[in-house]
Protein backbone atom coordinates (compact mmCIF):
# COMPACT_ATOMS: atom_id res chain seq x y z
CA UNK A 1 0.00 0.00 0.00
CA UNK A 2 2.94 2.34 0.66
CA UNK A 3 3.95 1.89 -2.98
CA UNK A 4 0.44 2.84 -4.12
CA UNK A 5 0.52 5.97 -1.98
CA UNK A 6 3.93 6.93 -3.34
CA UNK A 7 2.77 6.57 -6.95
CA UNK A 8 -0.37 8.57 -6.13
CA UNK A 9 1.68 11.35 -4.55
CA UNK A 10 4.07 11.44 -7.47
CA UNK A 11 1.23 11.62 -10.02
CA UNK A 12 -0.34 14.47 -8.06
CA UNK A 13 2.91 16.40 -8.12
CA UNK A 14 3.31 15.85 -11.87
CA UNK A 15 -0.24 17.07 -12.49
CA UNK A 16 0.21 20.17 -10.33
CA UNK A 17 3.42 20.99 -12.15
CA UNK A 18 1.65 20.64 -15.50
CA UNK A 19 -1.31 22.67 -14.29
CA UNK A 20 0.84 25.57 -13.07
CA UNK A 21 3.33 25.75 -15.92
CA UNK A 22 0.60 26.71 -18.37
CA UNK A 23 1.69 26.74 -21.95
CA UNK A 24 -1.83 26.17 -23.22
CA UNK A 25 -4.99 26.84 -21.26
CA UNK A 26 -6.80 23.69 -22.30
CA UNK A 27 -3.99 21.48 -21.04
CA UNK A 28 -4.03 23.33 -17.73
CA UNK A 29 -7.79 22.84 -17.33
CA UNK A 30 -7.56 19.13 -18.13
CA UNK A 31 -4.65 18.70 -15.71
CA UNK A 32 -6.63 20.49 -13.03
CA UNK A 33 -9.58 18.13 -13.51
CA UNK A 34 -7.34 15.05 -13.42
CA UNK A 35 -5.70 16.48 -10.31
CA UNK A 36 -9.13 16.81 -8.66
CA UNK A 37 -9.93 13.17 -9.46
CA UNK A 38 -6.67 11.84 -8.02
CA UNK A 39 -6.88 14.18 -5.03
CA UNK A 40 -10.20 12.56 -4.11
CA UNK A 41 -8.49 9.15 -4.19
CA UNK A 42 -5.84 10.59 -1.90
CA UNK A 43 -8.54 11.75 0.53
CA UNK A 44 -10.06 8.26 0.42
CA UNK A 45 -6.64 6.81 1.28
CA UNK A 46 -6.37 9.29 4.17
CA UNK A 47 -9.78 8.04 5.36
CA UNK A 48 -11.46 11.43 5.10
CA UNK A 49 -14.71 10.58 3.27
CA UNK A 50 -16.30 14.00 3.85
CA UNK A 51 -13.49 15.83 2.11
CA UNK A 52 -13.39 13.17 -0.63
CA UNK A 53 -17.09 13.82 -1.30
CA UNK A 54 -16.59 17.58 -1.45
CA UNK A 55 -13.54 17.18 -3.71
CA UNK A 56 -15.42 14.79 -6.02
CA UNK A 57 -18.39 17.13 -6.31
CA UNK A 58 -16.76 20.56 -6.35
CA UNK A 59 -13.09 19.99 -7.16
CA UNK A 60 -13.37 18.04 -10.38
CA UNK A 61 -17.02 18.20 -11.47
CA UNK A 62 -18.28 21.74 -10.95
CA UNK A 63 -14.96 23.51 -11.32
CA UNK A 64 -14.22 21.54 -14.49
CA UNK A 65 -17.54 22.62 -16.01
CA UNK A 66 -16.94 26.20 -14.94
CA UNK A 67 -13.45 26.29 -16.46
CA UNK A 68 -14.65 24.74 -19.73
CA UNK A 69 -17.39 27.32 -20.05
CA UNK A 70 -14.84 30.05 -19.37
CA UNK A 71 -12.61 28.63 -22.13
CA UNK A 72 -15.61 28.58 -24.46
CA UNK A 73 -16.25 32.28 -23.81
CA UNK A 74 -12.71 33.33 -24.60
CA UNK A 75 -12.01 34.35 -28.19
CA UNK A 76 -10.98 31.32 -30.22
CA UNK A 77 -7.36 32.26 -30.87
CA UNK A 78 -6.76 33.46 -27.33
CA UNK A 79 -7.93 30.19 -25.79
CA UNK A 80 -5.70 28.07 -27.99
CA UNK A 81 -2.55 30.11 -28.06
CA UNK A 82 0.30 29.37 -25.71
CA UNK A 83 0.60 32.07 -23.07
CA UNK A 84 4.37 32.17 -23.06
CA UNK A 85 7.03 30.16 -24.75
CA UNK A 86 8.89 27.80 -22.48
CA UNK A 87 12.39 28.91 -21.68
CA UNK A 88 14.94 26.16 -21.40
CA UNK A 89 18.26 26.23 -19.62
CA UNK A 90 18.24 29.55 -17.81
CA UNK A 91 16.08 32.45 -16.74
CA UNK A 92 13.48 32.67 -13.96
CA UNK A 93 11.27 29.97 -15.56
CA UNK A 94 14.03 27.40 -15.26
CA UNK A 95 14.75 28.23 -11.63
CA UNK A 96 11.04 28.19 -10.78
CA UNK A 97 10.69 24.72 -12.30
CA UNK A 98 13.83 23.46 -10.61
CA UNK A 99 12.70 24.89 -7.26
CA UNK A 100 9.27 23.34 -7.67
CA UNK A 101 10.69 19.87 -8.25
CA UNK A 102 13.23 20.24 -5.45
CA UNK A 103 10.61 21.30 -2.88
CA UNK A 104 8.11 18.64 -3.92
CA UNK A 105 10.69 15.85 -3.85
CA UNK A 106 11.80 16.99 -0.39
CA UNK A 107 8.19 17.10 0.85
CA UNK A 108 7.41 13.67 -0.63
CA UNK A 109 10.45 12.09 1.01
CA UNK A 110 9.65 13.72 4.37
CA UNK A 111 6.08 12.40 4.08
CA UNK A 112 7.44 8.97 3.19
CA UNK A 113 9.71 8.80 6.25
CA UNK A 114 6.95 10.13 8.50
CA UNK A 115 4.68 7.36 7.25
CA UNK A 116 7.27 4.81 8.41
CA UNK A 117 7.12 6.13 11.97
CA UNK A 118 4.08 5.29 14.07
CA UNK A 119 3.05 8.77 15.13
CA UNK A 120 0.41 9.52 17.74
CA UNK A 121 -2.68 10.99 16.08
CA UNK A 122 -2.91 14.53 17.45
CA UNK A 123 -5.92 16.80 17.41
CA UNK A 124 -9.31 17.14 18.98
CA UNK A 125 -10.83 13.85 17.80
CA UNK A 126 -10.96 12.39 21.30
CA UNK A 127 -12.79 15.36 22.84
CA UNK A 128 -15.20 15.38 19.92
CA UNK A 129 -16.12 11.70 20.36
CA UNK A 130 -16.70 12.32 24.09
CA UNK A 131 -19.18 15.13 23.48
CA UNK A 132 -20.80 13.78 20.30
CA UNK A 133 -23.93 12.72 22.17
CA UNK A 134 -24.63 16.37 23.11
CA UNK A 135 -24.60 17.53 19.51
CA UNK A 136 -27.86 15.92 18.32
CA UNK A 137 -26.22 14.20 15.31
CA UNK A 138 -24.17 11.03 14.93
CA UNK A 139 -21.64 12.17 12.32
CA UNK A 140 -18.70 13.99 13.96
CA UNK A 141 -18.07 16.23 10.92
CA UNK A 142 -21.68 17.45 10.85
CA UNK A 143 -21.50 17.96 14.61
CA UNK A 144 -18.53 20.28 14.17
CA UNK A 145 -19.91 22.09 11.12
CA UNK A 146 -23.42 22.75 12.37
CA UNK A 147 -23.16 22.65 16.14
CA UNK A 148 -19.80 23.19 17.79
CA UNK A 149 -18.38 25.54 15.15
CA UNK A 150 -21.61 26.61 13.46
CA UNK A 151 -20.52 30.26 13.38
CA UNK A 152 -17.85 29.31 10.81
CA UNK A 153 -20.48 27.68 8.62
CA UNK A 154 -22.70 30.80 8.83
CA UNK A 155 -19.77 32.83 7.59
CA UNK A 156 -19.04 30.39 4.75
CA UNK A 157 -22.62 30.65 3.51
CA UNK A 158 -22.48 34.44 3.87
CA UNK A 159 -19.28 34.55 1.77
CA UNK A 160 -20.93 32.43 -0.92
CA UNK A 161 -23.97 34.73 -0.97
CA UNK A 162 -21.69 37.75 -1.18
CA UNK A 163 -19.88 36.17 -4.13
CA UNK A 164 -23.22 35.68 -5.91
CA UNK A 165 -24.16 39.30 -5.25
CA UNK A 166 -20.83 40.51 -6.67
CA UNK A 167 -21.04 38.27 -9.77
CA UNK A 168 -24.62 39.32 -10.47
CA UNK A 169 -23.75 42.98 -10.08
CA UNK A 170 -21.11 42.65 -12.82
CA UNK A 171 -23.69 42.37 -15.56
CA UNK A 172 -26.62 40.52 -17.01
CA UNK A 173 -26.76 37.32 -19.01
CA UNK A 174 -29.27 36.78 -21.77
CA UNK A 175 -31.95 34.30 -20.76
CA UNK A 176 -32.79 31.68 -21.98
CA UNK A 177 -29.21 30.94 -23.02
CA UNK A 178 -28.64 30.45 -26.73
CA UNK A 179 -27.76 26.92 -27.77
CA UNK A 180 -25.26 26.72 -30.59
CA UNK A 181 -25.40 22.95 -31.10
CA UNK A 182 -28.40 20.66 -31.15
CA UNK A 183 -27.51 17.36 -29.53
CA UNK A 184 -30.45 14.92 -29.22
CA UNK A 185 -28.33 12.42 -27.31
CA UNK A 186 -27.49 15.03 -24.70
CA UNK A 187 -31.15 15.87 -24.12
CA UNK A 188 -31.96 12.19 -23.61
CA UNK A 189 -29.02 11.74 -21.24
CA UNK A 190 -30.05 14.73 -19.17
CA UNK A 191 -33.62 13.45 -19.01
CA UNK A 192 -32.34 10.14 -17.61
CA UNK A 193 -29.77 11.63 -15.23
CA UNK A 194 -31.66 14.51 -13.62
CA UNK A 195 -33.86 12.34 -11.34
CA UNK A 196 -30.76 10.40 -10.26
CA UNK A 197 -28.96 13.64 -9.42
CA UNK A 198 -31.92 14.83 -7.35
CA UNK A 199 -32.16 11.49 -5.54
CA UNK A 200 -28.45 11.49 -4.70
CA UNK A 201 -28.54 15.13 -3.59
CA UNK A 202 -31.37 14.58 -1.14
CA UNK A 203 -29.99 11.28 0.10
CA UNK A 204 -26.67 13.02 0.85
CA UNK A 205 -28.57 15.74 2.67
CA UNK A 206 -30.52 13.25 4.74
CA UNK A 207 -27.47 11.11 5.52
CA UNK A 208 -25.62 14.14 6.82
CA UNK A 209 -26.62 13.57 10.43
CA UNK A 210 -25.28 10.02 10.71
CA UNK A 211 -22.78 9.58 7.86
CA UNK A 212 -20.58 11.71 5.59
CA UNK A 213 -22.67 13.97 3.40
CA UNK A 214 -24.51 17.09 4.40
CA UNK A 215 -25.25 20.48 2.96
CA UNK A 216 -22.17 21.27 0.89
CA UNK A 217 -21.82 18.06 -1.21
CA UNK A 218 -25.58 17.88 -1.60
CA UNK A 219 -25.75 21.49 -2.76
CA UNK A 220 -22.96 20.79 -5.22
CA UNK A 221 -24.81 17.80 -6.70
CA UNK A 222 -27.99 19.92 -6.98
CA UNK A 223 -26.05 22.65 -8.75
CA UNK A 224 -24.51 20.04 -11.06
CA UNK A 225 -27.99 18.84 -12.02
CA UNK A 226 -29.14 22.35 -12.87
CA UNK A 227 -25.95 23.12 -14.82
CA UNK A 228 -26.50 19.91 -16.80
CA UNK A 229 -30.03 21.06 -17.64
CA UNK A 230 -28.66 24.46 -18.60
CA UNK A 231 -26.00 22.98 -20.89
CA UNK A 232 -28.57 20.75 -22.59
CA UNK A 233 -30.69 23.82 -23.30
CA UNK A 234 -33.52 22.71 -21.03
CA UNK A 235 -34.03 26.03 -19.29
CA UNK A 236 -37.19 27.47 -17.88
CA UNK A 237 -38.66 30.80 -18.85
CA UNK A 238 -38.05 33.39 -16.15
CA UNK A 239 -40.72 35.86 -15.05
CA UNK A 240 -40.32 38.69 -12.53
CA UNK A 241 -42.07 36.52 -9.94
CA UNK A 242 -39.56 33.70 -10.53
CA UNK A 243 -36.71 36.11 -9.86
CA UNK A 244 -38.43 37.19 -6.65
CA UNK A 245 -38.59 33.59 -5.41
CA UNK A 246 -35.09 32.82 -6.68
CA UNK A 247 -33.69 35.63 -4.54
CA UNK A 248 -35.44 34.21 -1.49
CA UNK A 249 -34.06 30.73 -2.22
CA UNK A 250 -30.56 32.18 -2.62
CA UNK A 251 -30.81 33.91 0.74
CA UNK A 252 -32.69 31.09 2.50
CA UNK A 253 -29.64 29.28 3.87
CA UNK A 254 -28.22 32.36 5.56
CA UNK A 255 -31.65 33.64 6.67
CA UNK A 256 -32.67 30.38 8.36
CA UNK A 257 -29.27 30.08 10.01
CA UNK A 258 -29.29 33.62 11.38
CA UNK A 259 -32.96 33.48 12.40
CA UNK A 260 -32.33 30.24 14.29
CA UNK A 261 -29.37 31.81 16.03
CA UNK A 262 -31.27 34.98 16.93
CA UNK A 263 -34.32 33.13 18.24
CA UNK A 264 -32.07 30.96 20.40
CA UNK A 265 -30.43 34.13 21.68
CA UNK A 266 -33.80 35.62 22.66
CA UNK A 267 -34.77 32.32 24.32
CA UNK A 268 -31.73 32.79 26.54
CA UNK A 269 -29.33 30.19 25.14
CA UNK A 270 -26.87 32.33 23.19
CA UNK A 271 -26.22 32.65 19.46
CA UNK A 272 -26.51 29.16 17.88
CA UNK A 273 -26.21 27.33 21.19
CA UNK A 274 -28.80 24.62 20.76
CA UNK A 275 -30.71 23.17 23.71
CA UNK A 276 -29.90 19.47 23.78
CA UNK A 277 -33.38 18.08 23.09
CA UNK A 278 -33.92 20.35 20.06
CA UNK A 279 -30.44 20.10 18.55
CA UNK A 280 -31.21 17.31 16.07
CA UNK A 281 -34.33 18.99 14.66
CA UNK A 282 -32.74 22.41 14.36
CA UNK A 283 -29.66 21.00 12.63
CA UNK A 284 -31.90 19.15 10.16
CA UNK A 285 -33.87 22.32 9.30
CA UNK A 286 -30.72 24.41 8.93
CA UNK A 287 -29.02 21.72 6.87
CA UNK A 288 -31.92 21.31 4.42
CA UNK A 289 -32.28 25.05 3.84
CA UNK A 290 -28.51 25.47 3.55
CA UNK A 291 -28.23 22.58 1.07
CA UNK A 292 -30.94 23.90 -1.27
CA UNK A 293 -29.59 27.41 -0.95
CA UNK A 294 -25.99 26.34 -1.67
CA UNK A 295 -27.20 24.50 -4.78
CA UNK A 296 -28.96 27.65 -6.00
CA UNK A 297 -25.95 29.84 -5.19
CA UNK A 298 -23.48 27.61 -7.04
CA UNK A 299 -25.78 27.61 -10.05
CA UNK A 300 -26.14 31.39 -9.87
CA UNK A 301 -22.34 31.69 -9.80
CA UNK A 302 -22.09 29.41 -12.82
CA UNK A 303 -24.51 31.54 -14.85
CA UNK A 304 -22.07 34.39 -14.32
CA UNK A 305 -24.49 37.30 -14.19
CA UNK A 306 -28.02 38.25 -13.36
CA UNK A 307 -30.42 36.45 -15.74
CA UNK A 308 -31.97 39.04 -18.04
CA UNK A 309 -35.41 37.68 -18.84
CA UNK A 310 -36.39 40.63 -21.04
CA UNK A 311 -33.94 39.46 -23.70
CA UNK A 312 -35.46 36.00 -24.10
CA UNK B 1 -9.55 -11.75 -1.37
CA UNK B 2 -8.28 -8.41 -0.05
CA UNK B 3 -4.88 -9.02 -1.59
CA UNK B 4 -6.49 -9.54 -4.98
CA UNK B 5 -8.34 -6.22 -4.66
CA UNK B 6 -5.19 -4.39 -3.70
CA UNK B 7 -3.31 -5.88 -6.64
CA UNK B 8 -6.16 -4.76 -8.90
CA UNK B 9 -5.92 -1.26 -7.45
CA UNK B 10 -2.23 -1.29 -8.31
CA UNK B 11 -2.97 -2.35 -11.89
CA UNK B 12 -5.56 0.43 -12.25
CA UNK B 13 -3.06 2.93 -10.86
CA UNK B 14 -0.68 1.83 -13.62
CA UNK B 15 -3.49 2.54 -16.10
CA UNK B 16 -3.73 6.07 -14.76
CA UNK B 17 0.02 6.55 -15.03
CA UNK B 18 -0.11 5.52 -18.70
CA UNK B 19 -3.22 7.61 -19.35
CA UNK B 20 -1.28 10.57 -18.02
CA UNK B 21 0.80 10.50 -21.21
CA UNK B 22 -2.32 11.32 -23.26
CA UNK B 23 -3.22 14.13 -20.87
CA UNK B 24 0.22 15.69 -21.03
CA UNK B 25 0.90 15.12 -24.73
CA UNK B 26 -2.48 15.27 -26.42
CA UNK B 27 -2.09 15.80 -29.35
CA UNK B 28 -5.72 16.88 -29.91
CA UNK B 29 -8.10 18.28 -27.31
CA UNK B 30 -10.41 15.27 -27.76
CA UNK B 31 -7.58 12.90 -26.79
CA UNK B 32 -7.04 14.86 -23.61
CA UNK B 33 -10.72 15.00 -22.76
CA UNK B 34 -11.14 11.26 -23.30
CA UNK B 35 -8.10 10.59 -21.13
CA UNK B 36 -9.65 12.74 -18.39
CA UNK B 37 -12.89 10.78 -18.67
CA UNK B 38 -10.87 7.58 -18.50
CA UNK B 39 -9.30 8.90 -15.31
CA UNK B 40 -12.80 9.39 -13.94
CA UNK B 41 -13.87 5.83 -14.73
CA UNK B 42 -10.68 4.31 -13.33
CA UNK B 43 -10.96 6.48 -10.22
CA UNK B 44 -14.48 5.20 -9.56
CA UNK B 45 -13.17 1.62 -9.88
CA UNK B 46 -10.24 2.33 -7.54
CA UNK B 47 -12.50 3.90 -4.91
CA UNK B 48 -14.94 0.97 -5.09
CA UNK B 49 -12.10 -1.55 -4.72
CA UNK B 50 -10.63 0.42 -1.81
CA UNK B 51 -14.08 0.54 -0.20
CA UNK B 52 -14.33 -3.25 -0.36
CA UNK B 53 -10.73 -3.78 0.73
CA UNK B 54 -10.99 -1.41 3.71
CA UNK B 55 -14.55 -2.57 4.43
CA UNK B 56 -15.94 0.96 4.55
CA UNK B 57 -19.32 1.31 2.86
CA UNK B 58 -19.11 5.12 3.13
CA UNK B 59 -16.88 5.27 0.07
CA UNK B 60 -19.60 3.84 -2.17
CA UNK B 61 -21.21 7.29 -1.91
CA UNK B 62 -18.00 8.97 -2.98
CA UNK B 63 -17.86 6.68 -6.02
CA UNK B 64 -21.51 7.44 -6.81
CA UNK B 65 -20.98 11.20 -6.71
CA UNK B 66 -17.87 10.77 -8.87
CA UNK B 67 -19.71 8.75 -11.48
CA UNK B 68 -22.48 11.36 -11.69
CA UNK B 69 -20.21 14.38 -11.78
CA UNK B 70 -17.89 13.00 -14.45
CA UNK B 71 -20.83 13.27 -16.86
CA UNK B 72 -20.96 17.00 -16.17
CA UNK B 73 -17.38 17.66 -17.26
CA UNK B 74 -17.74 15.96 -20.63
CA UNK B 75 -21.06 17.69 -21.33
CA UNK B 76 -19.50 21.04 -20.50
CA UNK B 77 -16.61 20.20 -22.83
CA UNK B 78 -18.86 19.22 -25.73
CA UNK B 79 -21.24 22.16 -25.47
CA UNK B 80 -18.82 24.93 -24.49
CA UNK B 81 -15.20 23.92 -24.93
CA UNK B 82 -15.39 22.11 -28.28
CA UNK B 83 -13.51 24.07 -30.94
CA UNK B 84 -15.75 25.70 -33.51
CA UNK B 85 -15.48 23.70 -36.76
CA UNK B 86 -16.31 26.58 -39.06
CA UNK B 87 -13.73 29.10 -37.94
CA UNK B 88 -10.91 27.00 -36.52
CA UNK B 89 -8.35 25.21 -38.63
CA UNK B 90 -7.42 21.65 -37.86
CA UNK B 91 -3.88 22.76 -37.01
CA UNK B 92 -5.26 25.01 -34.33
CA UNK B 93 -6.26 22.11 -32.18
CA UNK B 94 -2.77 20.75 -31.88
CA UNK B 95 -1.07 21.72 -28.71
Amino acid sequence: MVLFDLILGLLLVVLVQKCLSVTDLFGAVISFMAFGLLMAVAWVRLEAPDIALAEAAIGSGLTGALLFSTLGRLPHSEARQPIASRTVGSGPGYWLAAGFWWVSIMLLSVAFFLSLLELQAPGLGGYLQERLSESGVLNPVTAVLLNFRSLDTVMEIAVLLLAVAVVWSLGTVGWPAKQKLSLPLLVGLVRLLTPVFLLVAFSLLWRGNHAPGGAFPSGAVLAAASILLLLAGKTIRIYPLTMFWLRWVLAAGLLVFVLAGMSLMFAGYGFLVYPEQWAGTMILIIEVSAGVSIGAMLMALYIGGEPDFHAG
Amino acid sequence: MTTLYLVLVGVLMGNIAIGLIRILRGPTVADRMLAAEFFGTVTVAIILLLAIAMDKSVYYDVALVFALLSALAVVAFVTRGWPDRKSGEQEDERG
